[in-house]
């Protein structure tokens, strides 16, 4: 009956409401594009030839496009003959789990999406907490090709396993006995292993718990709090969370990689080796010293998030807090404040940077204050803003009312409730600083020009463009992939953050 | 989800049979050398190591090369040559990374003012060195070789003074569907002559300019003693003629120089050269090129050399060192000199000895240039004197340096006081303000040389031709125009030959070999040239500057054949500055097993 009094426009709304749908459509467009560029990498054009290994994974990667294909068009068709997804549609998302061998990212979490119809955040979390792992581990393991690994590559590939082992263990159960209101209360026996597992860095396993946790607390409470109703949008959004996937990613490889990958591969200079093509023991060749470029890359993401984190952390803070003193006592304050602030915001970032590196030497920890101190002011200019926003609310003349002190008035009620933009902005920073680092490595300005650094690597390879340009284009996709991540992410974040968008 | 549960099984599995065979990194080492039966003191010596950020590669290596000998390197990288040498002068270093040229391709350059007591570049004094450099200095080629070769033996092996990486390579390359390839030489010392330099088609002499590159756009000063640095060697070379001349492999010829011919004298102290009566200064009127009329002569040549050698001749005067040998020098006007001076090492008078090659004999000798006449036979001959018997003064004399200015403009121009001159109010002859486009703009020079500077902005510098050079002779510039583009960039200099808008860029960097050779329509020239880098250690309040154990533990770190390999063999070994000139037979070989040896031996001392 119902299917009848369908009309046009009502099937076209369900199609644009369902979420499988629309992660369907992008996932095969992404899938595509990675697709069409293997098949561009896997001809030698100069000399007419095929690359066996990059044509092999070209078919790969065609096979699970074409099922993405076939599954998006099955979904159209039960979208719009049934209105949901057919349990057999549902299904085939098994095949998709299988390209995680690929190391498709998109298929692997849309098969993911797909096999299971009520998705609690929670299990949207375990999946990337899950792949995460795996990513790290099959990463790591690229090492065994090397001449030689780390003395401690055994002992943490195995502990890497059984974490990811446990994970698995907790990825089924939270399938199982996790519903959108409601988790089983031993589940909180895997709540702890599980944030135990994020000593790795594995931020998912830590959000997971917490979650699981909080979740068990409130059993059968239908509340939301702001903490939940941030994961629920967060984990809806594809592109953010293959954002925060990525900076995960990361996060974990720079920590693992402390055991998994031996340093002097990546310092030491071996002039047997210079300038190799990529191959299984380099994964991404080696440059004009004979280190691998690939090791260095990894390593390098440690010190472009380091320096990313901290040079935003640095003025959020000190910018919050002023910002947050002269919205709340304005008048002189503010202007005494914001005009020395003015003063600051004047002088170009990169150029005041440059000068503060020039004058105290070019390492780390002056690389991050260069960069905090020309990204005070417009954080102190978003909190003010947001300070003078929220202390006209009547929650805080309540406050007031009651006799609290400005102290506890400013950091209890009126920052945590302005804290949203500062989130999103910062997040939106991180990418520009991580490109700002670079910039002063590839300058000279940044870390020594041995330690591997993206901007260092990517200075290398820009002398070396047009004979070998593999030592250009890898750190520069490091570099770009990492600032899009934060980016895509703060973009979910401002969507989830935003009261208005409720 | 069995699935994925089933990879993973896989997965470990793969990692775990893999495991067995898996070679840690101590396994590795285990494999490669036997443990040490001692135990000696194995911790780093800490070493600070300065350079330039242009010598980024070297610095890595070397670092790289330390670091696996048993030092803790840390590096002090600074970005220019100004900041470089502040920290050099101040101290803030164990070793540097230096390099030396010798432009005048005799030995004696190469050790004299480095490793002398009080040279113009010397921190150290040792005197062995010194008596071995003065030795050597009065001999023969054939002798100077084998003194050389102690030199080395006590300046490198013995007290590791300083720790040899390599002789570069001079290279430049050239756009060949536009520059005729004959024409355009590449010499071992001598800076390009672009007089010699023409087109493809040389229908477009007249119309086009040559158009060259150069990173340095702020000149020293167009006063050819005022400056020895790349930033006017080229210009200078090219602006002003000078006695004598280097060929391509640094033999001494007269050949496209001021003098017909040269002989020296028995005893080795006196110098005679017979002058052309072709050249005629250039001077610019409304920025264009003219024959000023006035004949360079004897006169110039002498006011030339002994403003040359005298420090109080100019203020900022940087090449008097070079030519502090030059005793005296005058014009001969009486023939019974010539004819009765015989030439040194053999027994014909230098008289014979100038004319040699010439059509017309020497008939008189004229003191006033004006009536000098070649094919009168009316000769100007320049006689010049050392302070003691030493043949490599001629050397000095085919350097940019010696090149030969007009009496009467310098004078006119350098008016002022030199002890009391004002850099805000005096305005010293070749200053760059005055060729510079813009209200200081006067150009005043006068140039003896094939080409002169019409103007100069930030971005190019202008050279006409001088009409008055060597008229209906080969060495007449073919080229009406030249300019010079100042380009900072290495990378942007190439792209611009690439993009044909420069002719020849000078000095490509060898990691830019390969795309240069793969261009078809680029030609790379490559010579050996008498540049070298090596390291040279502090005498001053550190460590290294009073244990030889150290230097000689870091003399025996450097592994040259490893640059080598790194440069893909564009660079050639050697074993001190004198390596590119003499060749001693020396080497240096790394050996760890020695740098262990010297290292204890210094922590032992300690």
């Amino acid at each position: 009956m119902i299917k009848k009094l369908l009309s046009k426009q009502e099937t076209k709304h369900q199609l644009k409401s369902s979420h499988e749908y629309s992660q369907a459509s992008f996932t095969w467009v992404i899938s595509l594009t990675l697709t069409v560029i293997l098949l561009l990498n896997s001809f030698d054009f100069t000399g007419g030839t095929i690359k066996p290994w990059v044509f092999t994974a070209f078919a790969v990667y065609a096979l699970f496009t074409i099922i993405q294909i076939i599954i998006t068009l099955l979904i159209r068709r039960d979208l719009r003959s049934q209105g949901e997804i057919r349990r057999s549609t549902r299904i085939l998302g098994y095949i998709q789990l299988l390209s995680i061998v690929t190391g498709n990212l998109f298929t692997v979490t849309f098969g993911f999406n797909l096999i299971k119809k009520q998705k609690p955040p929670e299990y949207t979390i375990a999946v990337y907490m899950l792949l995460t792992q795996l990513f790290v581990i099959a990463v790591s393991a690229l090492n065994l090709f090397k001449p030689y690994v780390s003395n401690t590559f055994l002992p943490a590939m195995a502990t890497l396993l059984i974490m990811a082992i446990i994970q698995l263990v907790a990825l089924i159960l939270v399938a199982r006995y996790v519903k959108t209101n409601y988790a089983h209360p031993r589940m909180i026996w895997l709540a702890f292993p599980i944030i135990l597992t994020a000593v790795t860095g594995n931020i998912f396993a830590l959000v997971l718990g917490i979650n699981l946790l909080a979740k068990i607390r409130k059993n059968g409470n239908p509340a939301m709090t702001r903490w939940g109703d941030v994961w629920v949008k967060l984990t809806a959004n594809q592109t953010a969370m293959s954002g925060l996937f990525f900076v995960v990613f990361l996060f974990c490889l720079s920590v693992s990689s402390l055991f998994t990958f031996d340093y002097s591969i990546a310092i030491d200079n071996n002039y047997s080796a210079i300038l190799q093509p990529p191959s299984l023991a380099y994964p991404f060749g080696t440059d004009n010293f004979g280190r691998d470029l690939f090791s260095r890359i990894v390593f390098g993401a440690r010190i472009s998030l380091i320096v990313g984190f901290a040079s935003t952390a640095i003025p959020v803070i000190i910018g919050g807090v002023l910002g947050a003193i002269s919205g709340y006592y304005g008048r002189h304050t503010d202007n005494i404040i914001m005009r020395l602030l003015d003063v600051l915001y004047a002088i170009p970032g990169i150029l005041l940077a440059i000068a503060i590196i020039a004058a105290f030497g070019a390492n780390t920890v002056n690389l991050i204050l260069a960069l905090s101190v020309g990204a005070i002011p417009t954080y102190a200019r978003t909190m003010r803003a947001n300070v003078l926003l929220v202390s006209t609310f009547e929650y805080v003349d309540a406050a007031r009312a009651f006799g609290s002190s400005n102290f506890s008035i400013i950091f209890k009620h009126i920052v945590p409730n302005s804290l949203a933009p500062m989130i999103v902005k910062s997040t939106l920073t991180i990418g520009a600083a991580v490109i700002s680092t670079s910039s002063l490595s590839y300058l000279g300005l940044g870390v020594e020009p041995h330690i591997p650094e993206w901007g260092n690597i990517l200075k290398i390879g820009s002398t070396y463009l047009e004979t070998h340009s593999y030592l250009a284009i890898y750190p520069g996709l490091a570099i770009i992939a990492l600032v899009l991540s934060f980016n895509f992410l703060g973009d979910g974040l401002r969507d989830a953050l935003d009261p208005k968008l409720d | 989800m069995k699935k994925s549960s089933l990879l993973l099984l896989v997965l470990s599995l793969v990692i775990v049979l893999a495991g067995c065979n898996v070679t840690t990194k101590d396994d590795a080492q285990q494999n490669q050398q036997e443990p040490s039966d001692t135990a000696a003191d194995t911790s780093a010596v800490n070493i600070e190591l300065l350079g330039m950020s242009s010598g980024e590669s070297d610095i890595n290596i070397i670092r790289d090369q330390l670091t696996k000998n048993g030092f803790n390197v840390k590096l002090n990288l600074q970005p220019d040559y100004g900041s470089y040498k502040a920290q050099q002068d101040a101290g803030n270093y164990d070793v540097a990374l230096s390099s030396w040229t010798t432009v005048t391709g005799n030995p004696d350059y190469a050790v004299r003012s480095l490793f002398k007591t009080g040279g113009d570049y010397s921190i150290m004094s040792d005197e062995e060195v010194d008596k071995l450099i003065d030795q050597a200095a009065t001999q023969t080629p054939e002798d100077a070789a084998e003194t050389y070769k102690q030199l080395e033996q006590r300046l490198v092996t013995d007290k590791a003074y300083i720790a040899p990486l390599y002789i570069s390579l001079k290279s430049q390359a050239f756009n060949k569907d536009v520059l005729d390839e004959n024409s355009v030489r590449l010499s071992k010392s001598r800076s390009l002559p672009w007089e010699a330099v023409d087109f493809k088609d040389q229908s477009k002499r007249a119309s086009q300019p040559l158009i060259l590159s150069q990173s340095i756009s702020e000149l020293t000063s167009l006063d050819p003693i005022k400056g020895n640095d790349g930033s006017i060697n080229i210009i200078n070379t090219n602006m002003n003629v000078r006695l004598i001349n280097l060929t391509d492999d640094d033999k001494i010829t007269s050949e496209g120089s001021l003098s017909y011919n040269h002989a020296i004298g028995e005893g080795n102290s006196e110098y005679y050269f017979i002058l052309r009566d072709d050249i005629n200064f250039a001077k610019i009127t409304n920025k264009k090129a003219e024959d000023s009329g006035e004949r360079v002569g004897a006169d110039d040549v002498i006011f030339s050399m002994n403003r040359a050698k005298d420090k109080n001749s100019v203020p900022d005067h940087r090449t008097y060192t070079l030519h502090e040998h030059i005793n005296t020098v005058e014009a001969v006007t009486d023939m019974s000199v010539l004819e009765n001076t015989k030439v040194s090492g053999s027994g014909d008078s230098v008289k014979n000895a100038l004319e040699a090659g010439l059509d017309t004999k020497i008939t008189s000798l004229v003191n006033d240039k004006n009536q000098a006449s070649t094919k009168d036979g009316k000769y100007q001959v320049i006689k010049l004197t050392t302070t003691e018997p030493f043949p490599q003064v001629l050397n000095y004399l085919a350097h940019q340096s010696a090149g030969i200015v007009s009496k009467k403009q310098v004078e006119s121009i350098n008016t002022y006081d030199v002890e009391k001159f004002d850099v805000n109010k005096d305005i010293p002859y070749g200053d760059q303000n005055t060729v510079t486009e813009g209200d200081k703009y006067n150009n005043t020079l006068y140039a003896s040389g094939p080409y002169i500077l019409s103007s100069k902005t930030d971005y190019e510098a202008t050279f006409f031709k001088n009409p008055g050079y060597m008229k209906g002779t080969e060495h007449e510039p073919k080229i009406e125009q030249v300019k010079m583009r100042f380009i900072k960039d290495a990378d942007s200099t190439l792209s611009a030959l690439r993009s044909g808008e420069i002719h020849l860029y000078y000095g490509v960097p060898e990691t830019k070999y390969d795309v240069v050779k793969g261009d078809s329509k680029l030609k790379l020239q490559t010579i050996e040239s008498n540049a070298v880098s090596y390291l040279l250690f502090n005498t001053k309040n550190r460590d290294v500057a009073t244990s030889d154990d150290l230097r000689r533990a870091v003399l025996y770190s450097i592994n040259q054949d490893e640059i080598l390999t790194y440069y893909n063999n564009n660079k050639i070994k050697a074993y001190s500055t004198v390596s590119p000139i003499v060749k001693t037979g020396n080497e240096l070989v790394a050996d760890p097993a020695k740098v262990k040896e010297f290292l204890s031996a210094y922590k032992a001392s300690k």
